[in-house]
């Protein structure tokens, strides 16, 4: 009985609405028969389909509360789809694969001479933990990140709507509160170490000379060699370009409008790529690229040989100042008993 | 099932570990037997104790600038960590309706965002500390690293379940604390309990003796 109460208002209102919502008809028109879709023009304005931006007003009082719909949102959605995560995906996925040739046609790149077990102090306790923990919050940003970015394509089929939501929604959180950190170990990093990046007289050479690849035998280098400023730079100059366009997108509360967002993880996502790419290219030639590489961030102390092979005007002023420590008195600054050389020893018996 | 487990049995057993074994250790030190000190005091005992207590929050002048990134991150751990416990929302509210019934003010979102930095930031430079500094390295045991890599995971699951929208992240968050809680007693963790007394017993013994330290 409701039903057909329900049924009997409907079939009265009914006409009335389409009277009320639809352009007046012409009294020539045929009755029943429109070849126009009376919405097709209210929403063609609303989509804004010819181009020109229109605000209309609200009693909403905020940024872009005057668009109904946004437009361009459309646009920014199917570059991020299309383009970001599937050339983000390519750029990552292209990185592994060529740091991983370069390690199986080259392997790791020997010092001449071999490691001599006579030391130099090349970083402070300070200056170790600063890189570390940029290292760190880094790492956990890049994951979480590119679980944000690329989960939905590759690891929805996987672990499924609900287990992926789940990542998804812990990554959104962990990498929201991180961020910050980021931007302050960055700036922690710019005090430590910018006055020895500066570029200066013959960092051009290592550039020309592809810093050792093209020609024969090491290009010369000072403290820093050309690639590394280069890279503190790139990680310093994006690196705050990422967090700034980071904080804009996790407080949407400043008054910035959707272009601005839009725009600003475009740029976090594009930058953050950069970084991720080129960061797999430092971590291998600071690890098992290199021979004599890593123990620099791990003690502090690199091996003299390491140092005339990479940074031969440092090693020179290492040398000229006399700071090399022996390897027993390296043993002994490393807590162990002297004699004992710990992994030197296992890599110079090699 | 391991709703029911991490929510029920476990959390009372985890509960009561930790209650009974954080009092059996202050009891154990309470209750330790020491020489007794016959000889004749030169200055106060409790004024010593007072003092040290107070004194030791700040480094002495000499050892300072060795120890500044030591003092800062663990001042921005320690405060932030008891800011996130006794004030964060979800805490307070957990606490009234479990543990005190009764609550208090939490701090808001903003605080919260600020302090799980300090406590983040700091708690990482410490234990890279502990792990690139070579004496450091040498003190330490495995204790405090699993102490601290426990102290971790707990922080970090608190924060990935901050949307409180997944059941199976609150459980993470609250299966870590109850590891933690079990891990406690018997830790380096301990020192939350104990750094007072032993300061206060350290003080004591100077104070005693006319020294000034």
């Amino acid at each position: 009985m409701r039903i057909q109460t329900l049924l009997l208002l409907f079939c009265l209102v009914l006409p009335q609405l389409s009277s009320a919502a639809g352009p007046p008809k012409s009294q020539d028109s045929p009755q029943g028969v429109s070849s126009i879709n009376p919405g097709a023009d209210l929403w063609r304005e609303v989509r804004q389909r010819d181009g020109e931006i229109l605000e209309g007003i609200s009693q909403v009082k905020s940024v872009d509360s005057g668009f109904l719909i946004n437009a361009r949102g459309d646009e920014w959605a199917r570059f991020r789809i299309t383009k970001l995560s599937s050339y983000g995906g390519i750029a990552i996925a292209a990185i592994f694969v060529i740091v991983t040739l370069l390690y199986v046609v080259r392997g790791k790149i020997p010092i001449e001479g071999g490691l001599s077990g006579r030391m130099v102090r090349r970083f402070t306790d300070y200056e170790r933990i600063v890189h570390w923990t940029l290292a760190i919050v880094f790492l956990f940003l890049a994951i979480t990140g590119l679980i944000l970015l690329l989960g939905k394509s590759l690891l929805l089929p996987i672990l499924g709507k609900e287990v992926f939501s789940l990542f998804a929604s812990a990554s959104k959180e962990g990498h929201n509160l991180f961020g910050p950190l980021f931007l302050v170990s960055l700036i922690m990093m710019f005090l430590s170490f910018a006055r020895r990046n500066i570029y200066e007289n013959g960092d051009l050479t290592w550039l020309l000379k592809g810093g050792g690849l093209i020609g024969k035998g090491h290009v010369s280098g000072g403290f820093f060699n050309m690639g590394e400023k280069t890279w503190y730079w790139m990680v310093i100059l994006i690196g705050f370009v990422i967090a700034i366009s980071g904080l804009i997108l996790v407080s949407p509360f400043f008054g910035q409008g959707r272009w601005i967002m839009e725009l600003s993880h475009v740029v976090h996502t594009i930058g953050a790529l950069i970084l991720m790419t080129v960061s797999v290219g430092h971590m291998y030639l600071g690890s098992i690229g290199s021979e004599g590489a890593l123990e620099g961030m791990k003690s502090g102390y690199v091996d003299i040989n390491w140092a005339d092979a990479h940074h031969d005007r440092w090693g020179k002023v290492c040398h000229d100042e006399n700071l090399i420590v022996s390897a027993e008195d390296y043993a002994r600054l490393q807590g162990r008993k002297p004699g004992d050389t710990g992994e030197l020893a296992t890599e110079q018996g090699k | 099932m391991i709703e029911y487990l991490i929510d029920g049995p476990l959390w009372y057993f985890s509960l009561a570990v930790f209650c009974i074994g954080v009092l059996w250790q202050l009891a154990s030190i309470v209750f330790a037997k020491g020489k007794t000190d016959l000889s004749v005091a030169r200055g106060s005992a409790g004024r010593g104790a007072i003092r040290n207590v107070f004194s030791r929050f700040m480094p002495h002048r000499e050892i300072a600038p060795q120890i500044r990134v030591q003092v800062v991150a663990g001042y921005m751990f320690h405060l932030g960590l008891f800011a996130l416990l006794f004030f964060a929302a979800p805490h307070v509210l957990f606490l009234e309706e479990h543990l005190l019934g009764f609550g208090w003010t939490p701090m808001p979102h903003w605080a919260f965002i600020v302090a799980s930095q300090f406590a983040f930031l700091g708690l990482i430079i410490l234990w890279l500390r502990r792990m690139l500094n070579p004496v450091s390295r040498l003190i330490s045991t495995l204790d405090d690293h699993v102490a601290a890599i426990l102290t971790f995971i707990v922080m970090l699951t608190g924060c990935l379940a901050l949307l409180e929208g997944f059941t199976a992240l609150r459980l993470l968050h609250r299966f870590s604390v109850e590891l933690l809680l079990i891990y406690f007693p018997f830790s380096c963790l301990m020192h939350t309990f104990t750094f007072i007394p032993s300061r206060a017993f350290t003080g004591a013994w100077f104070g005693r003796r006319g020294i000034d330290a």
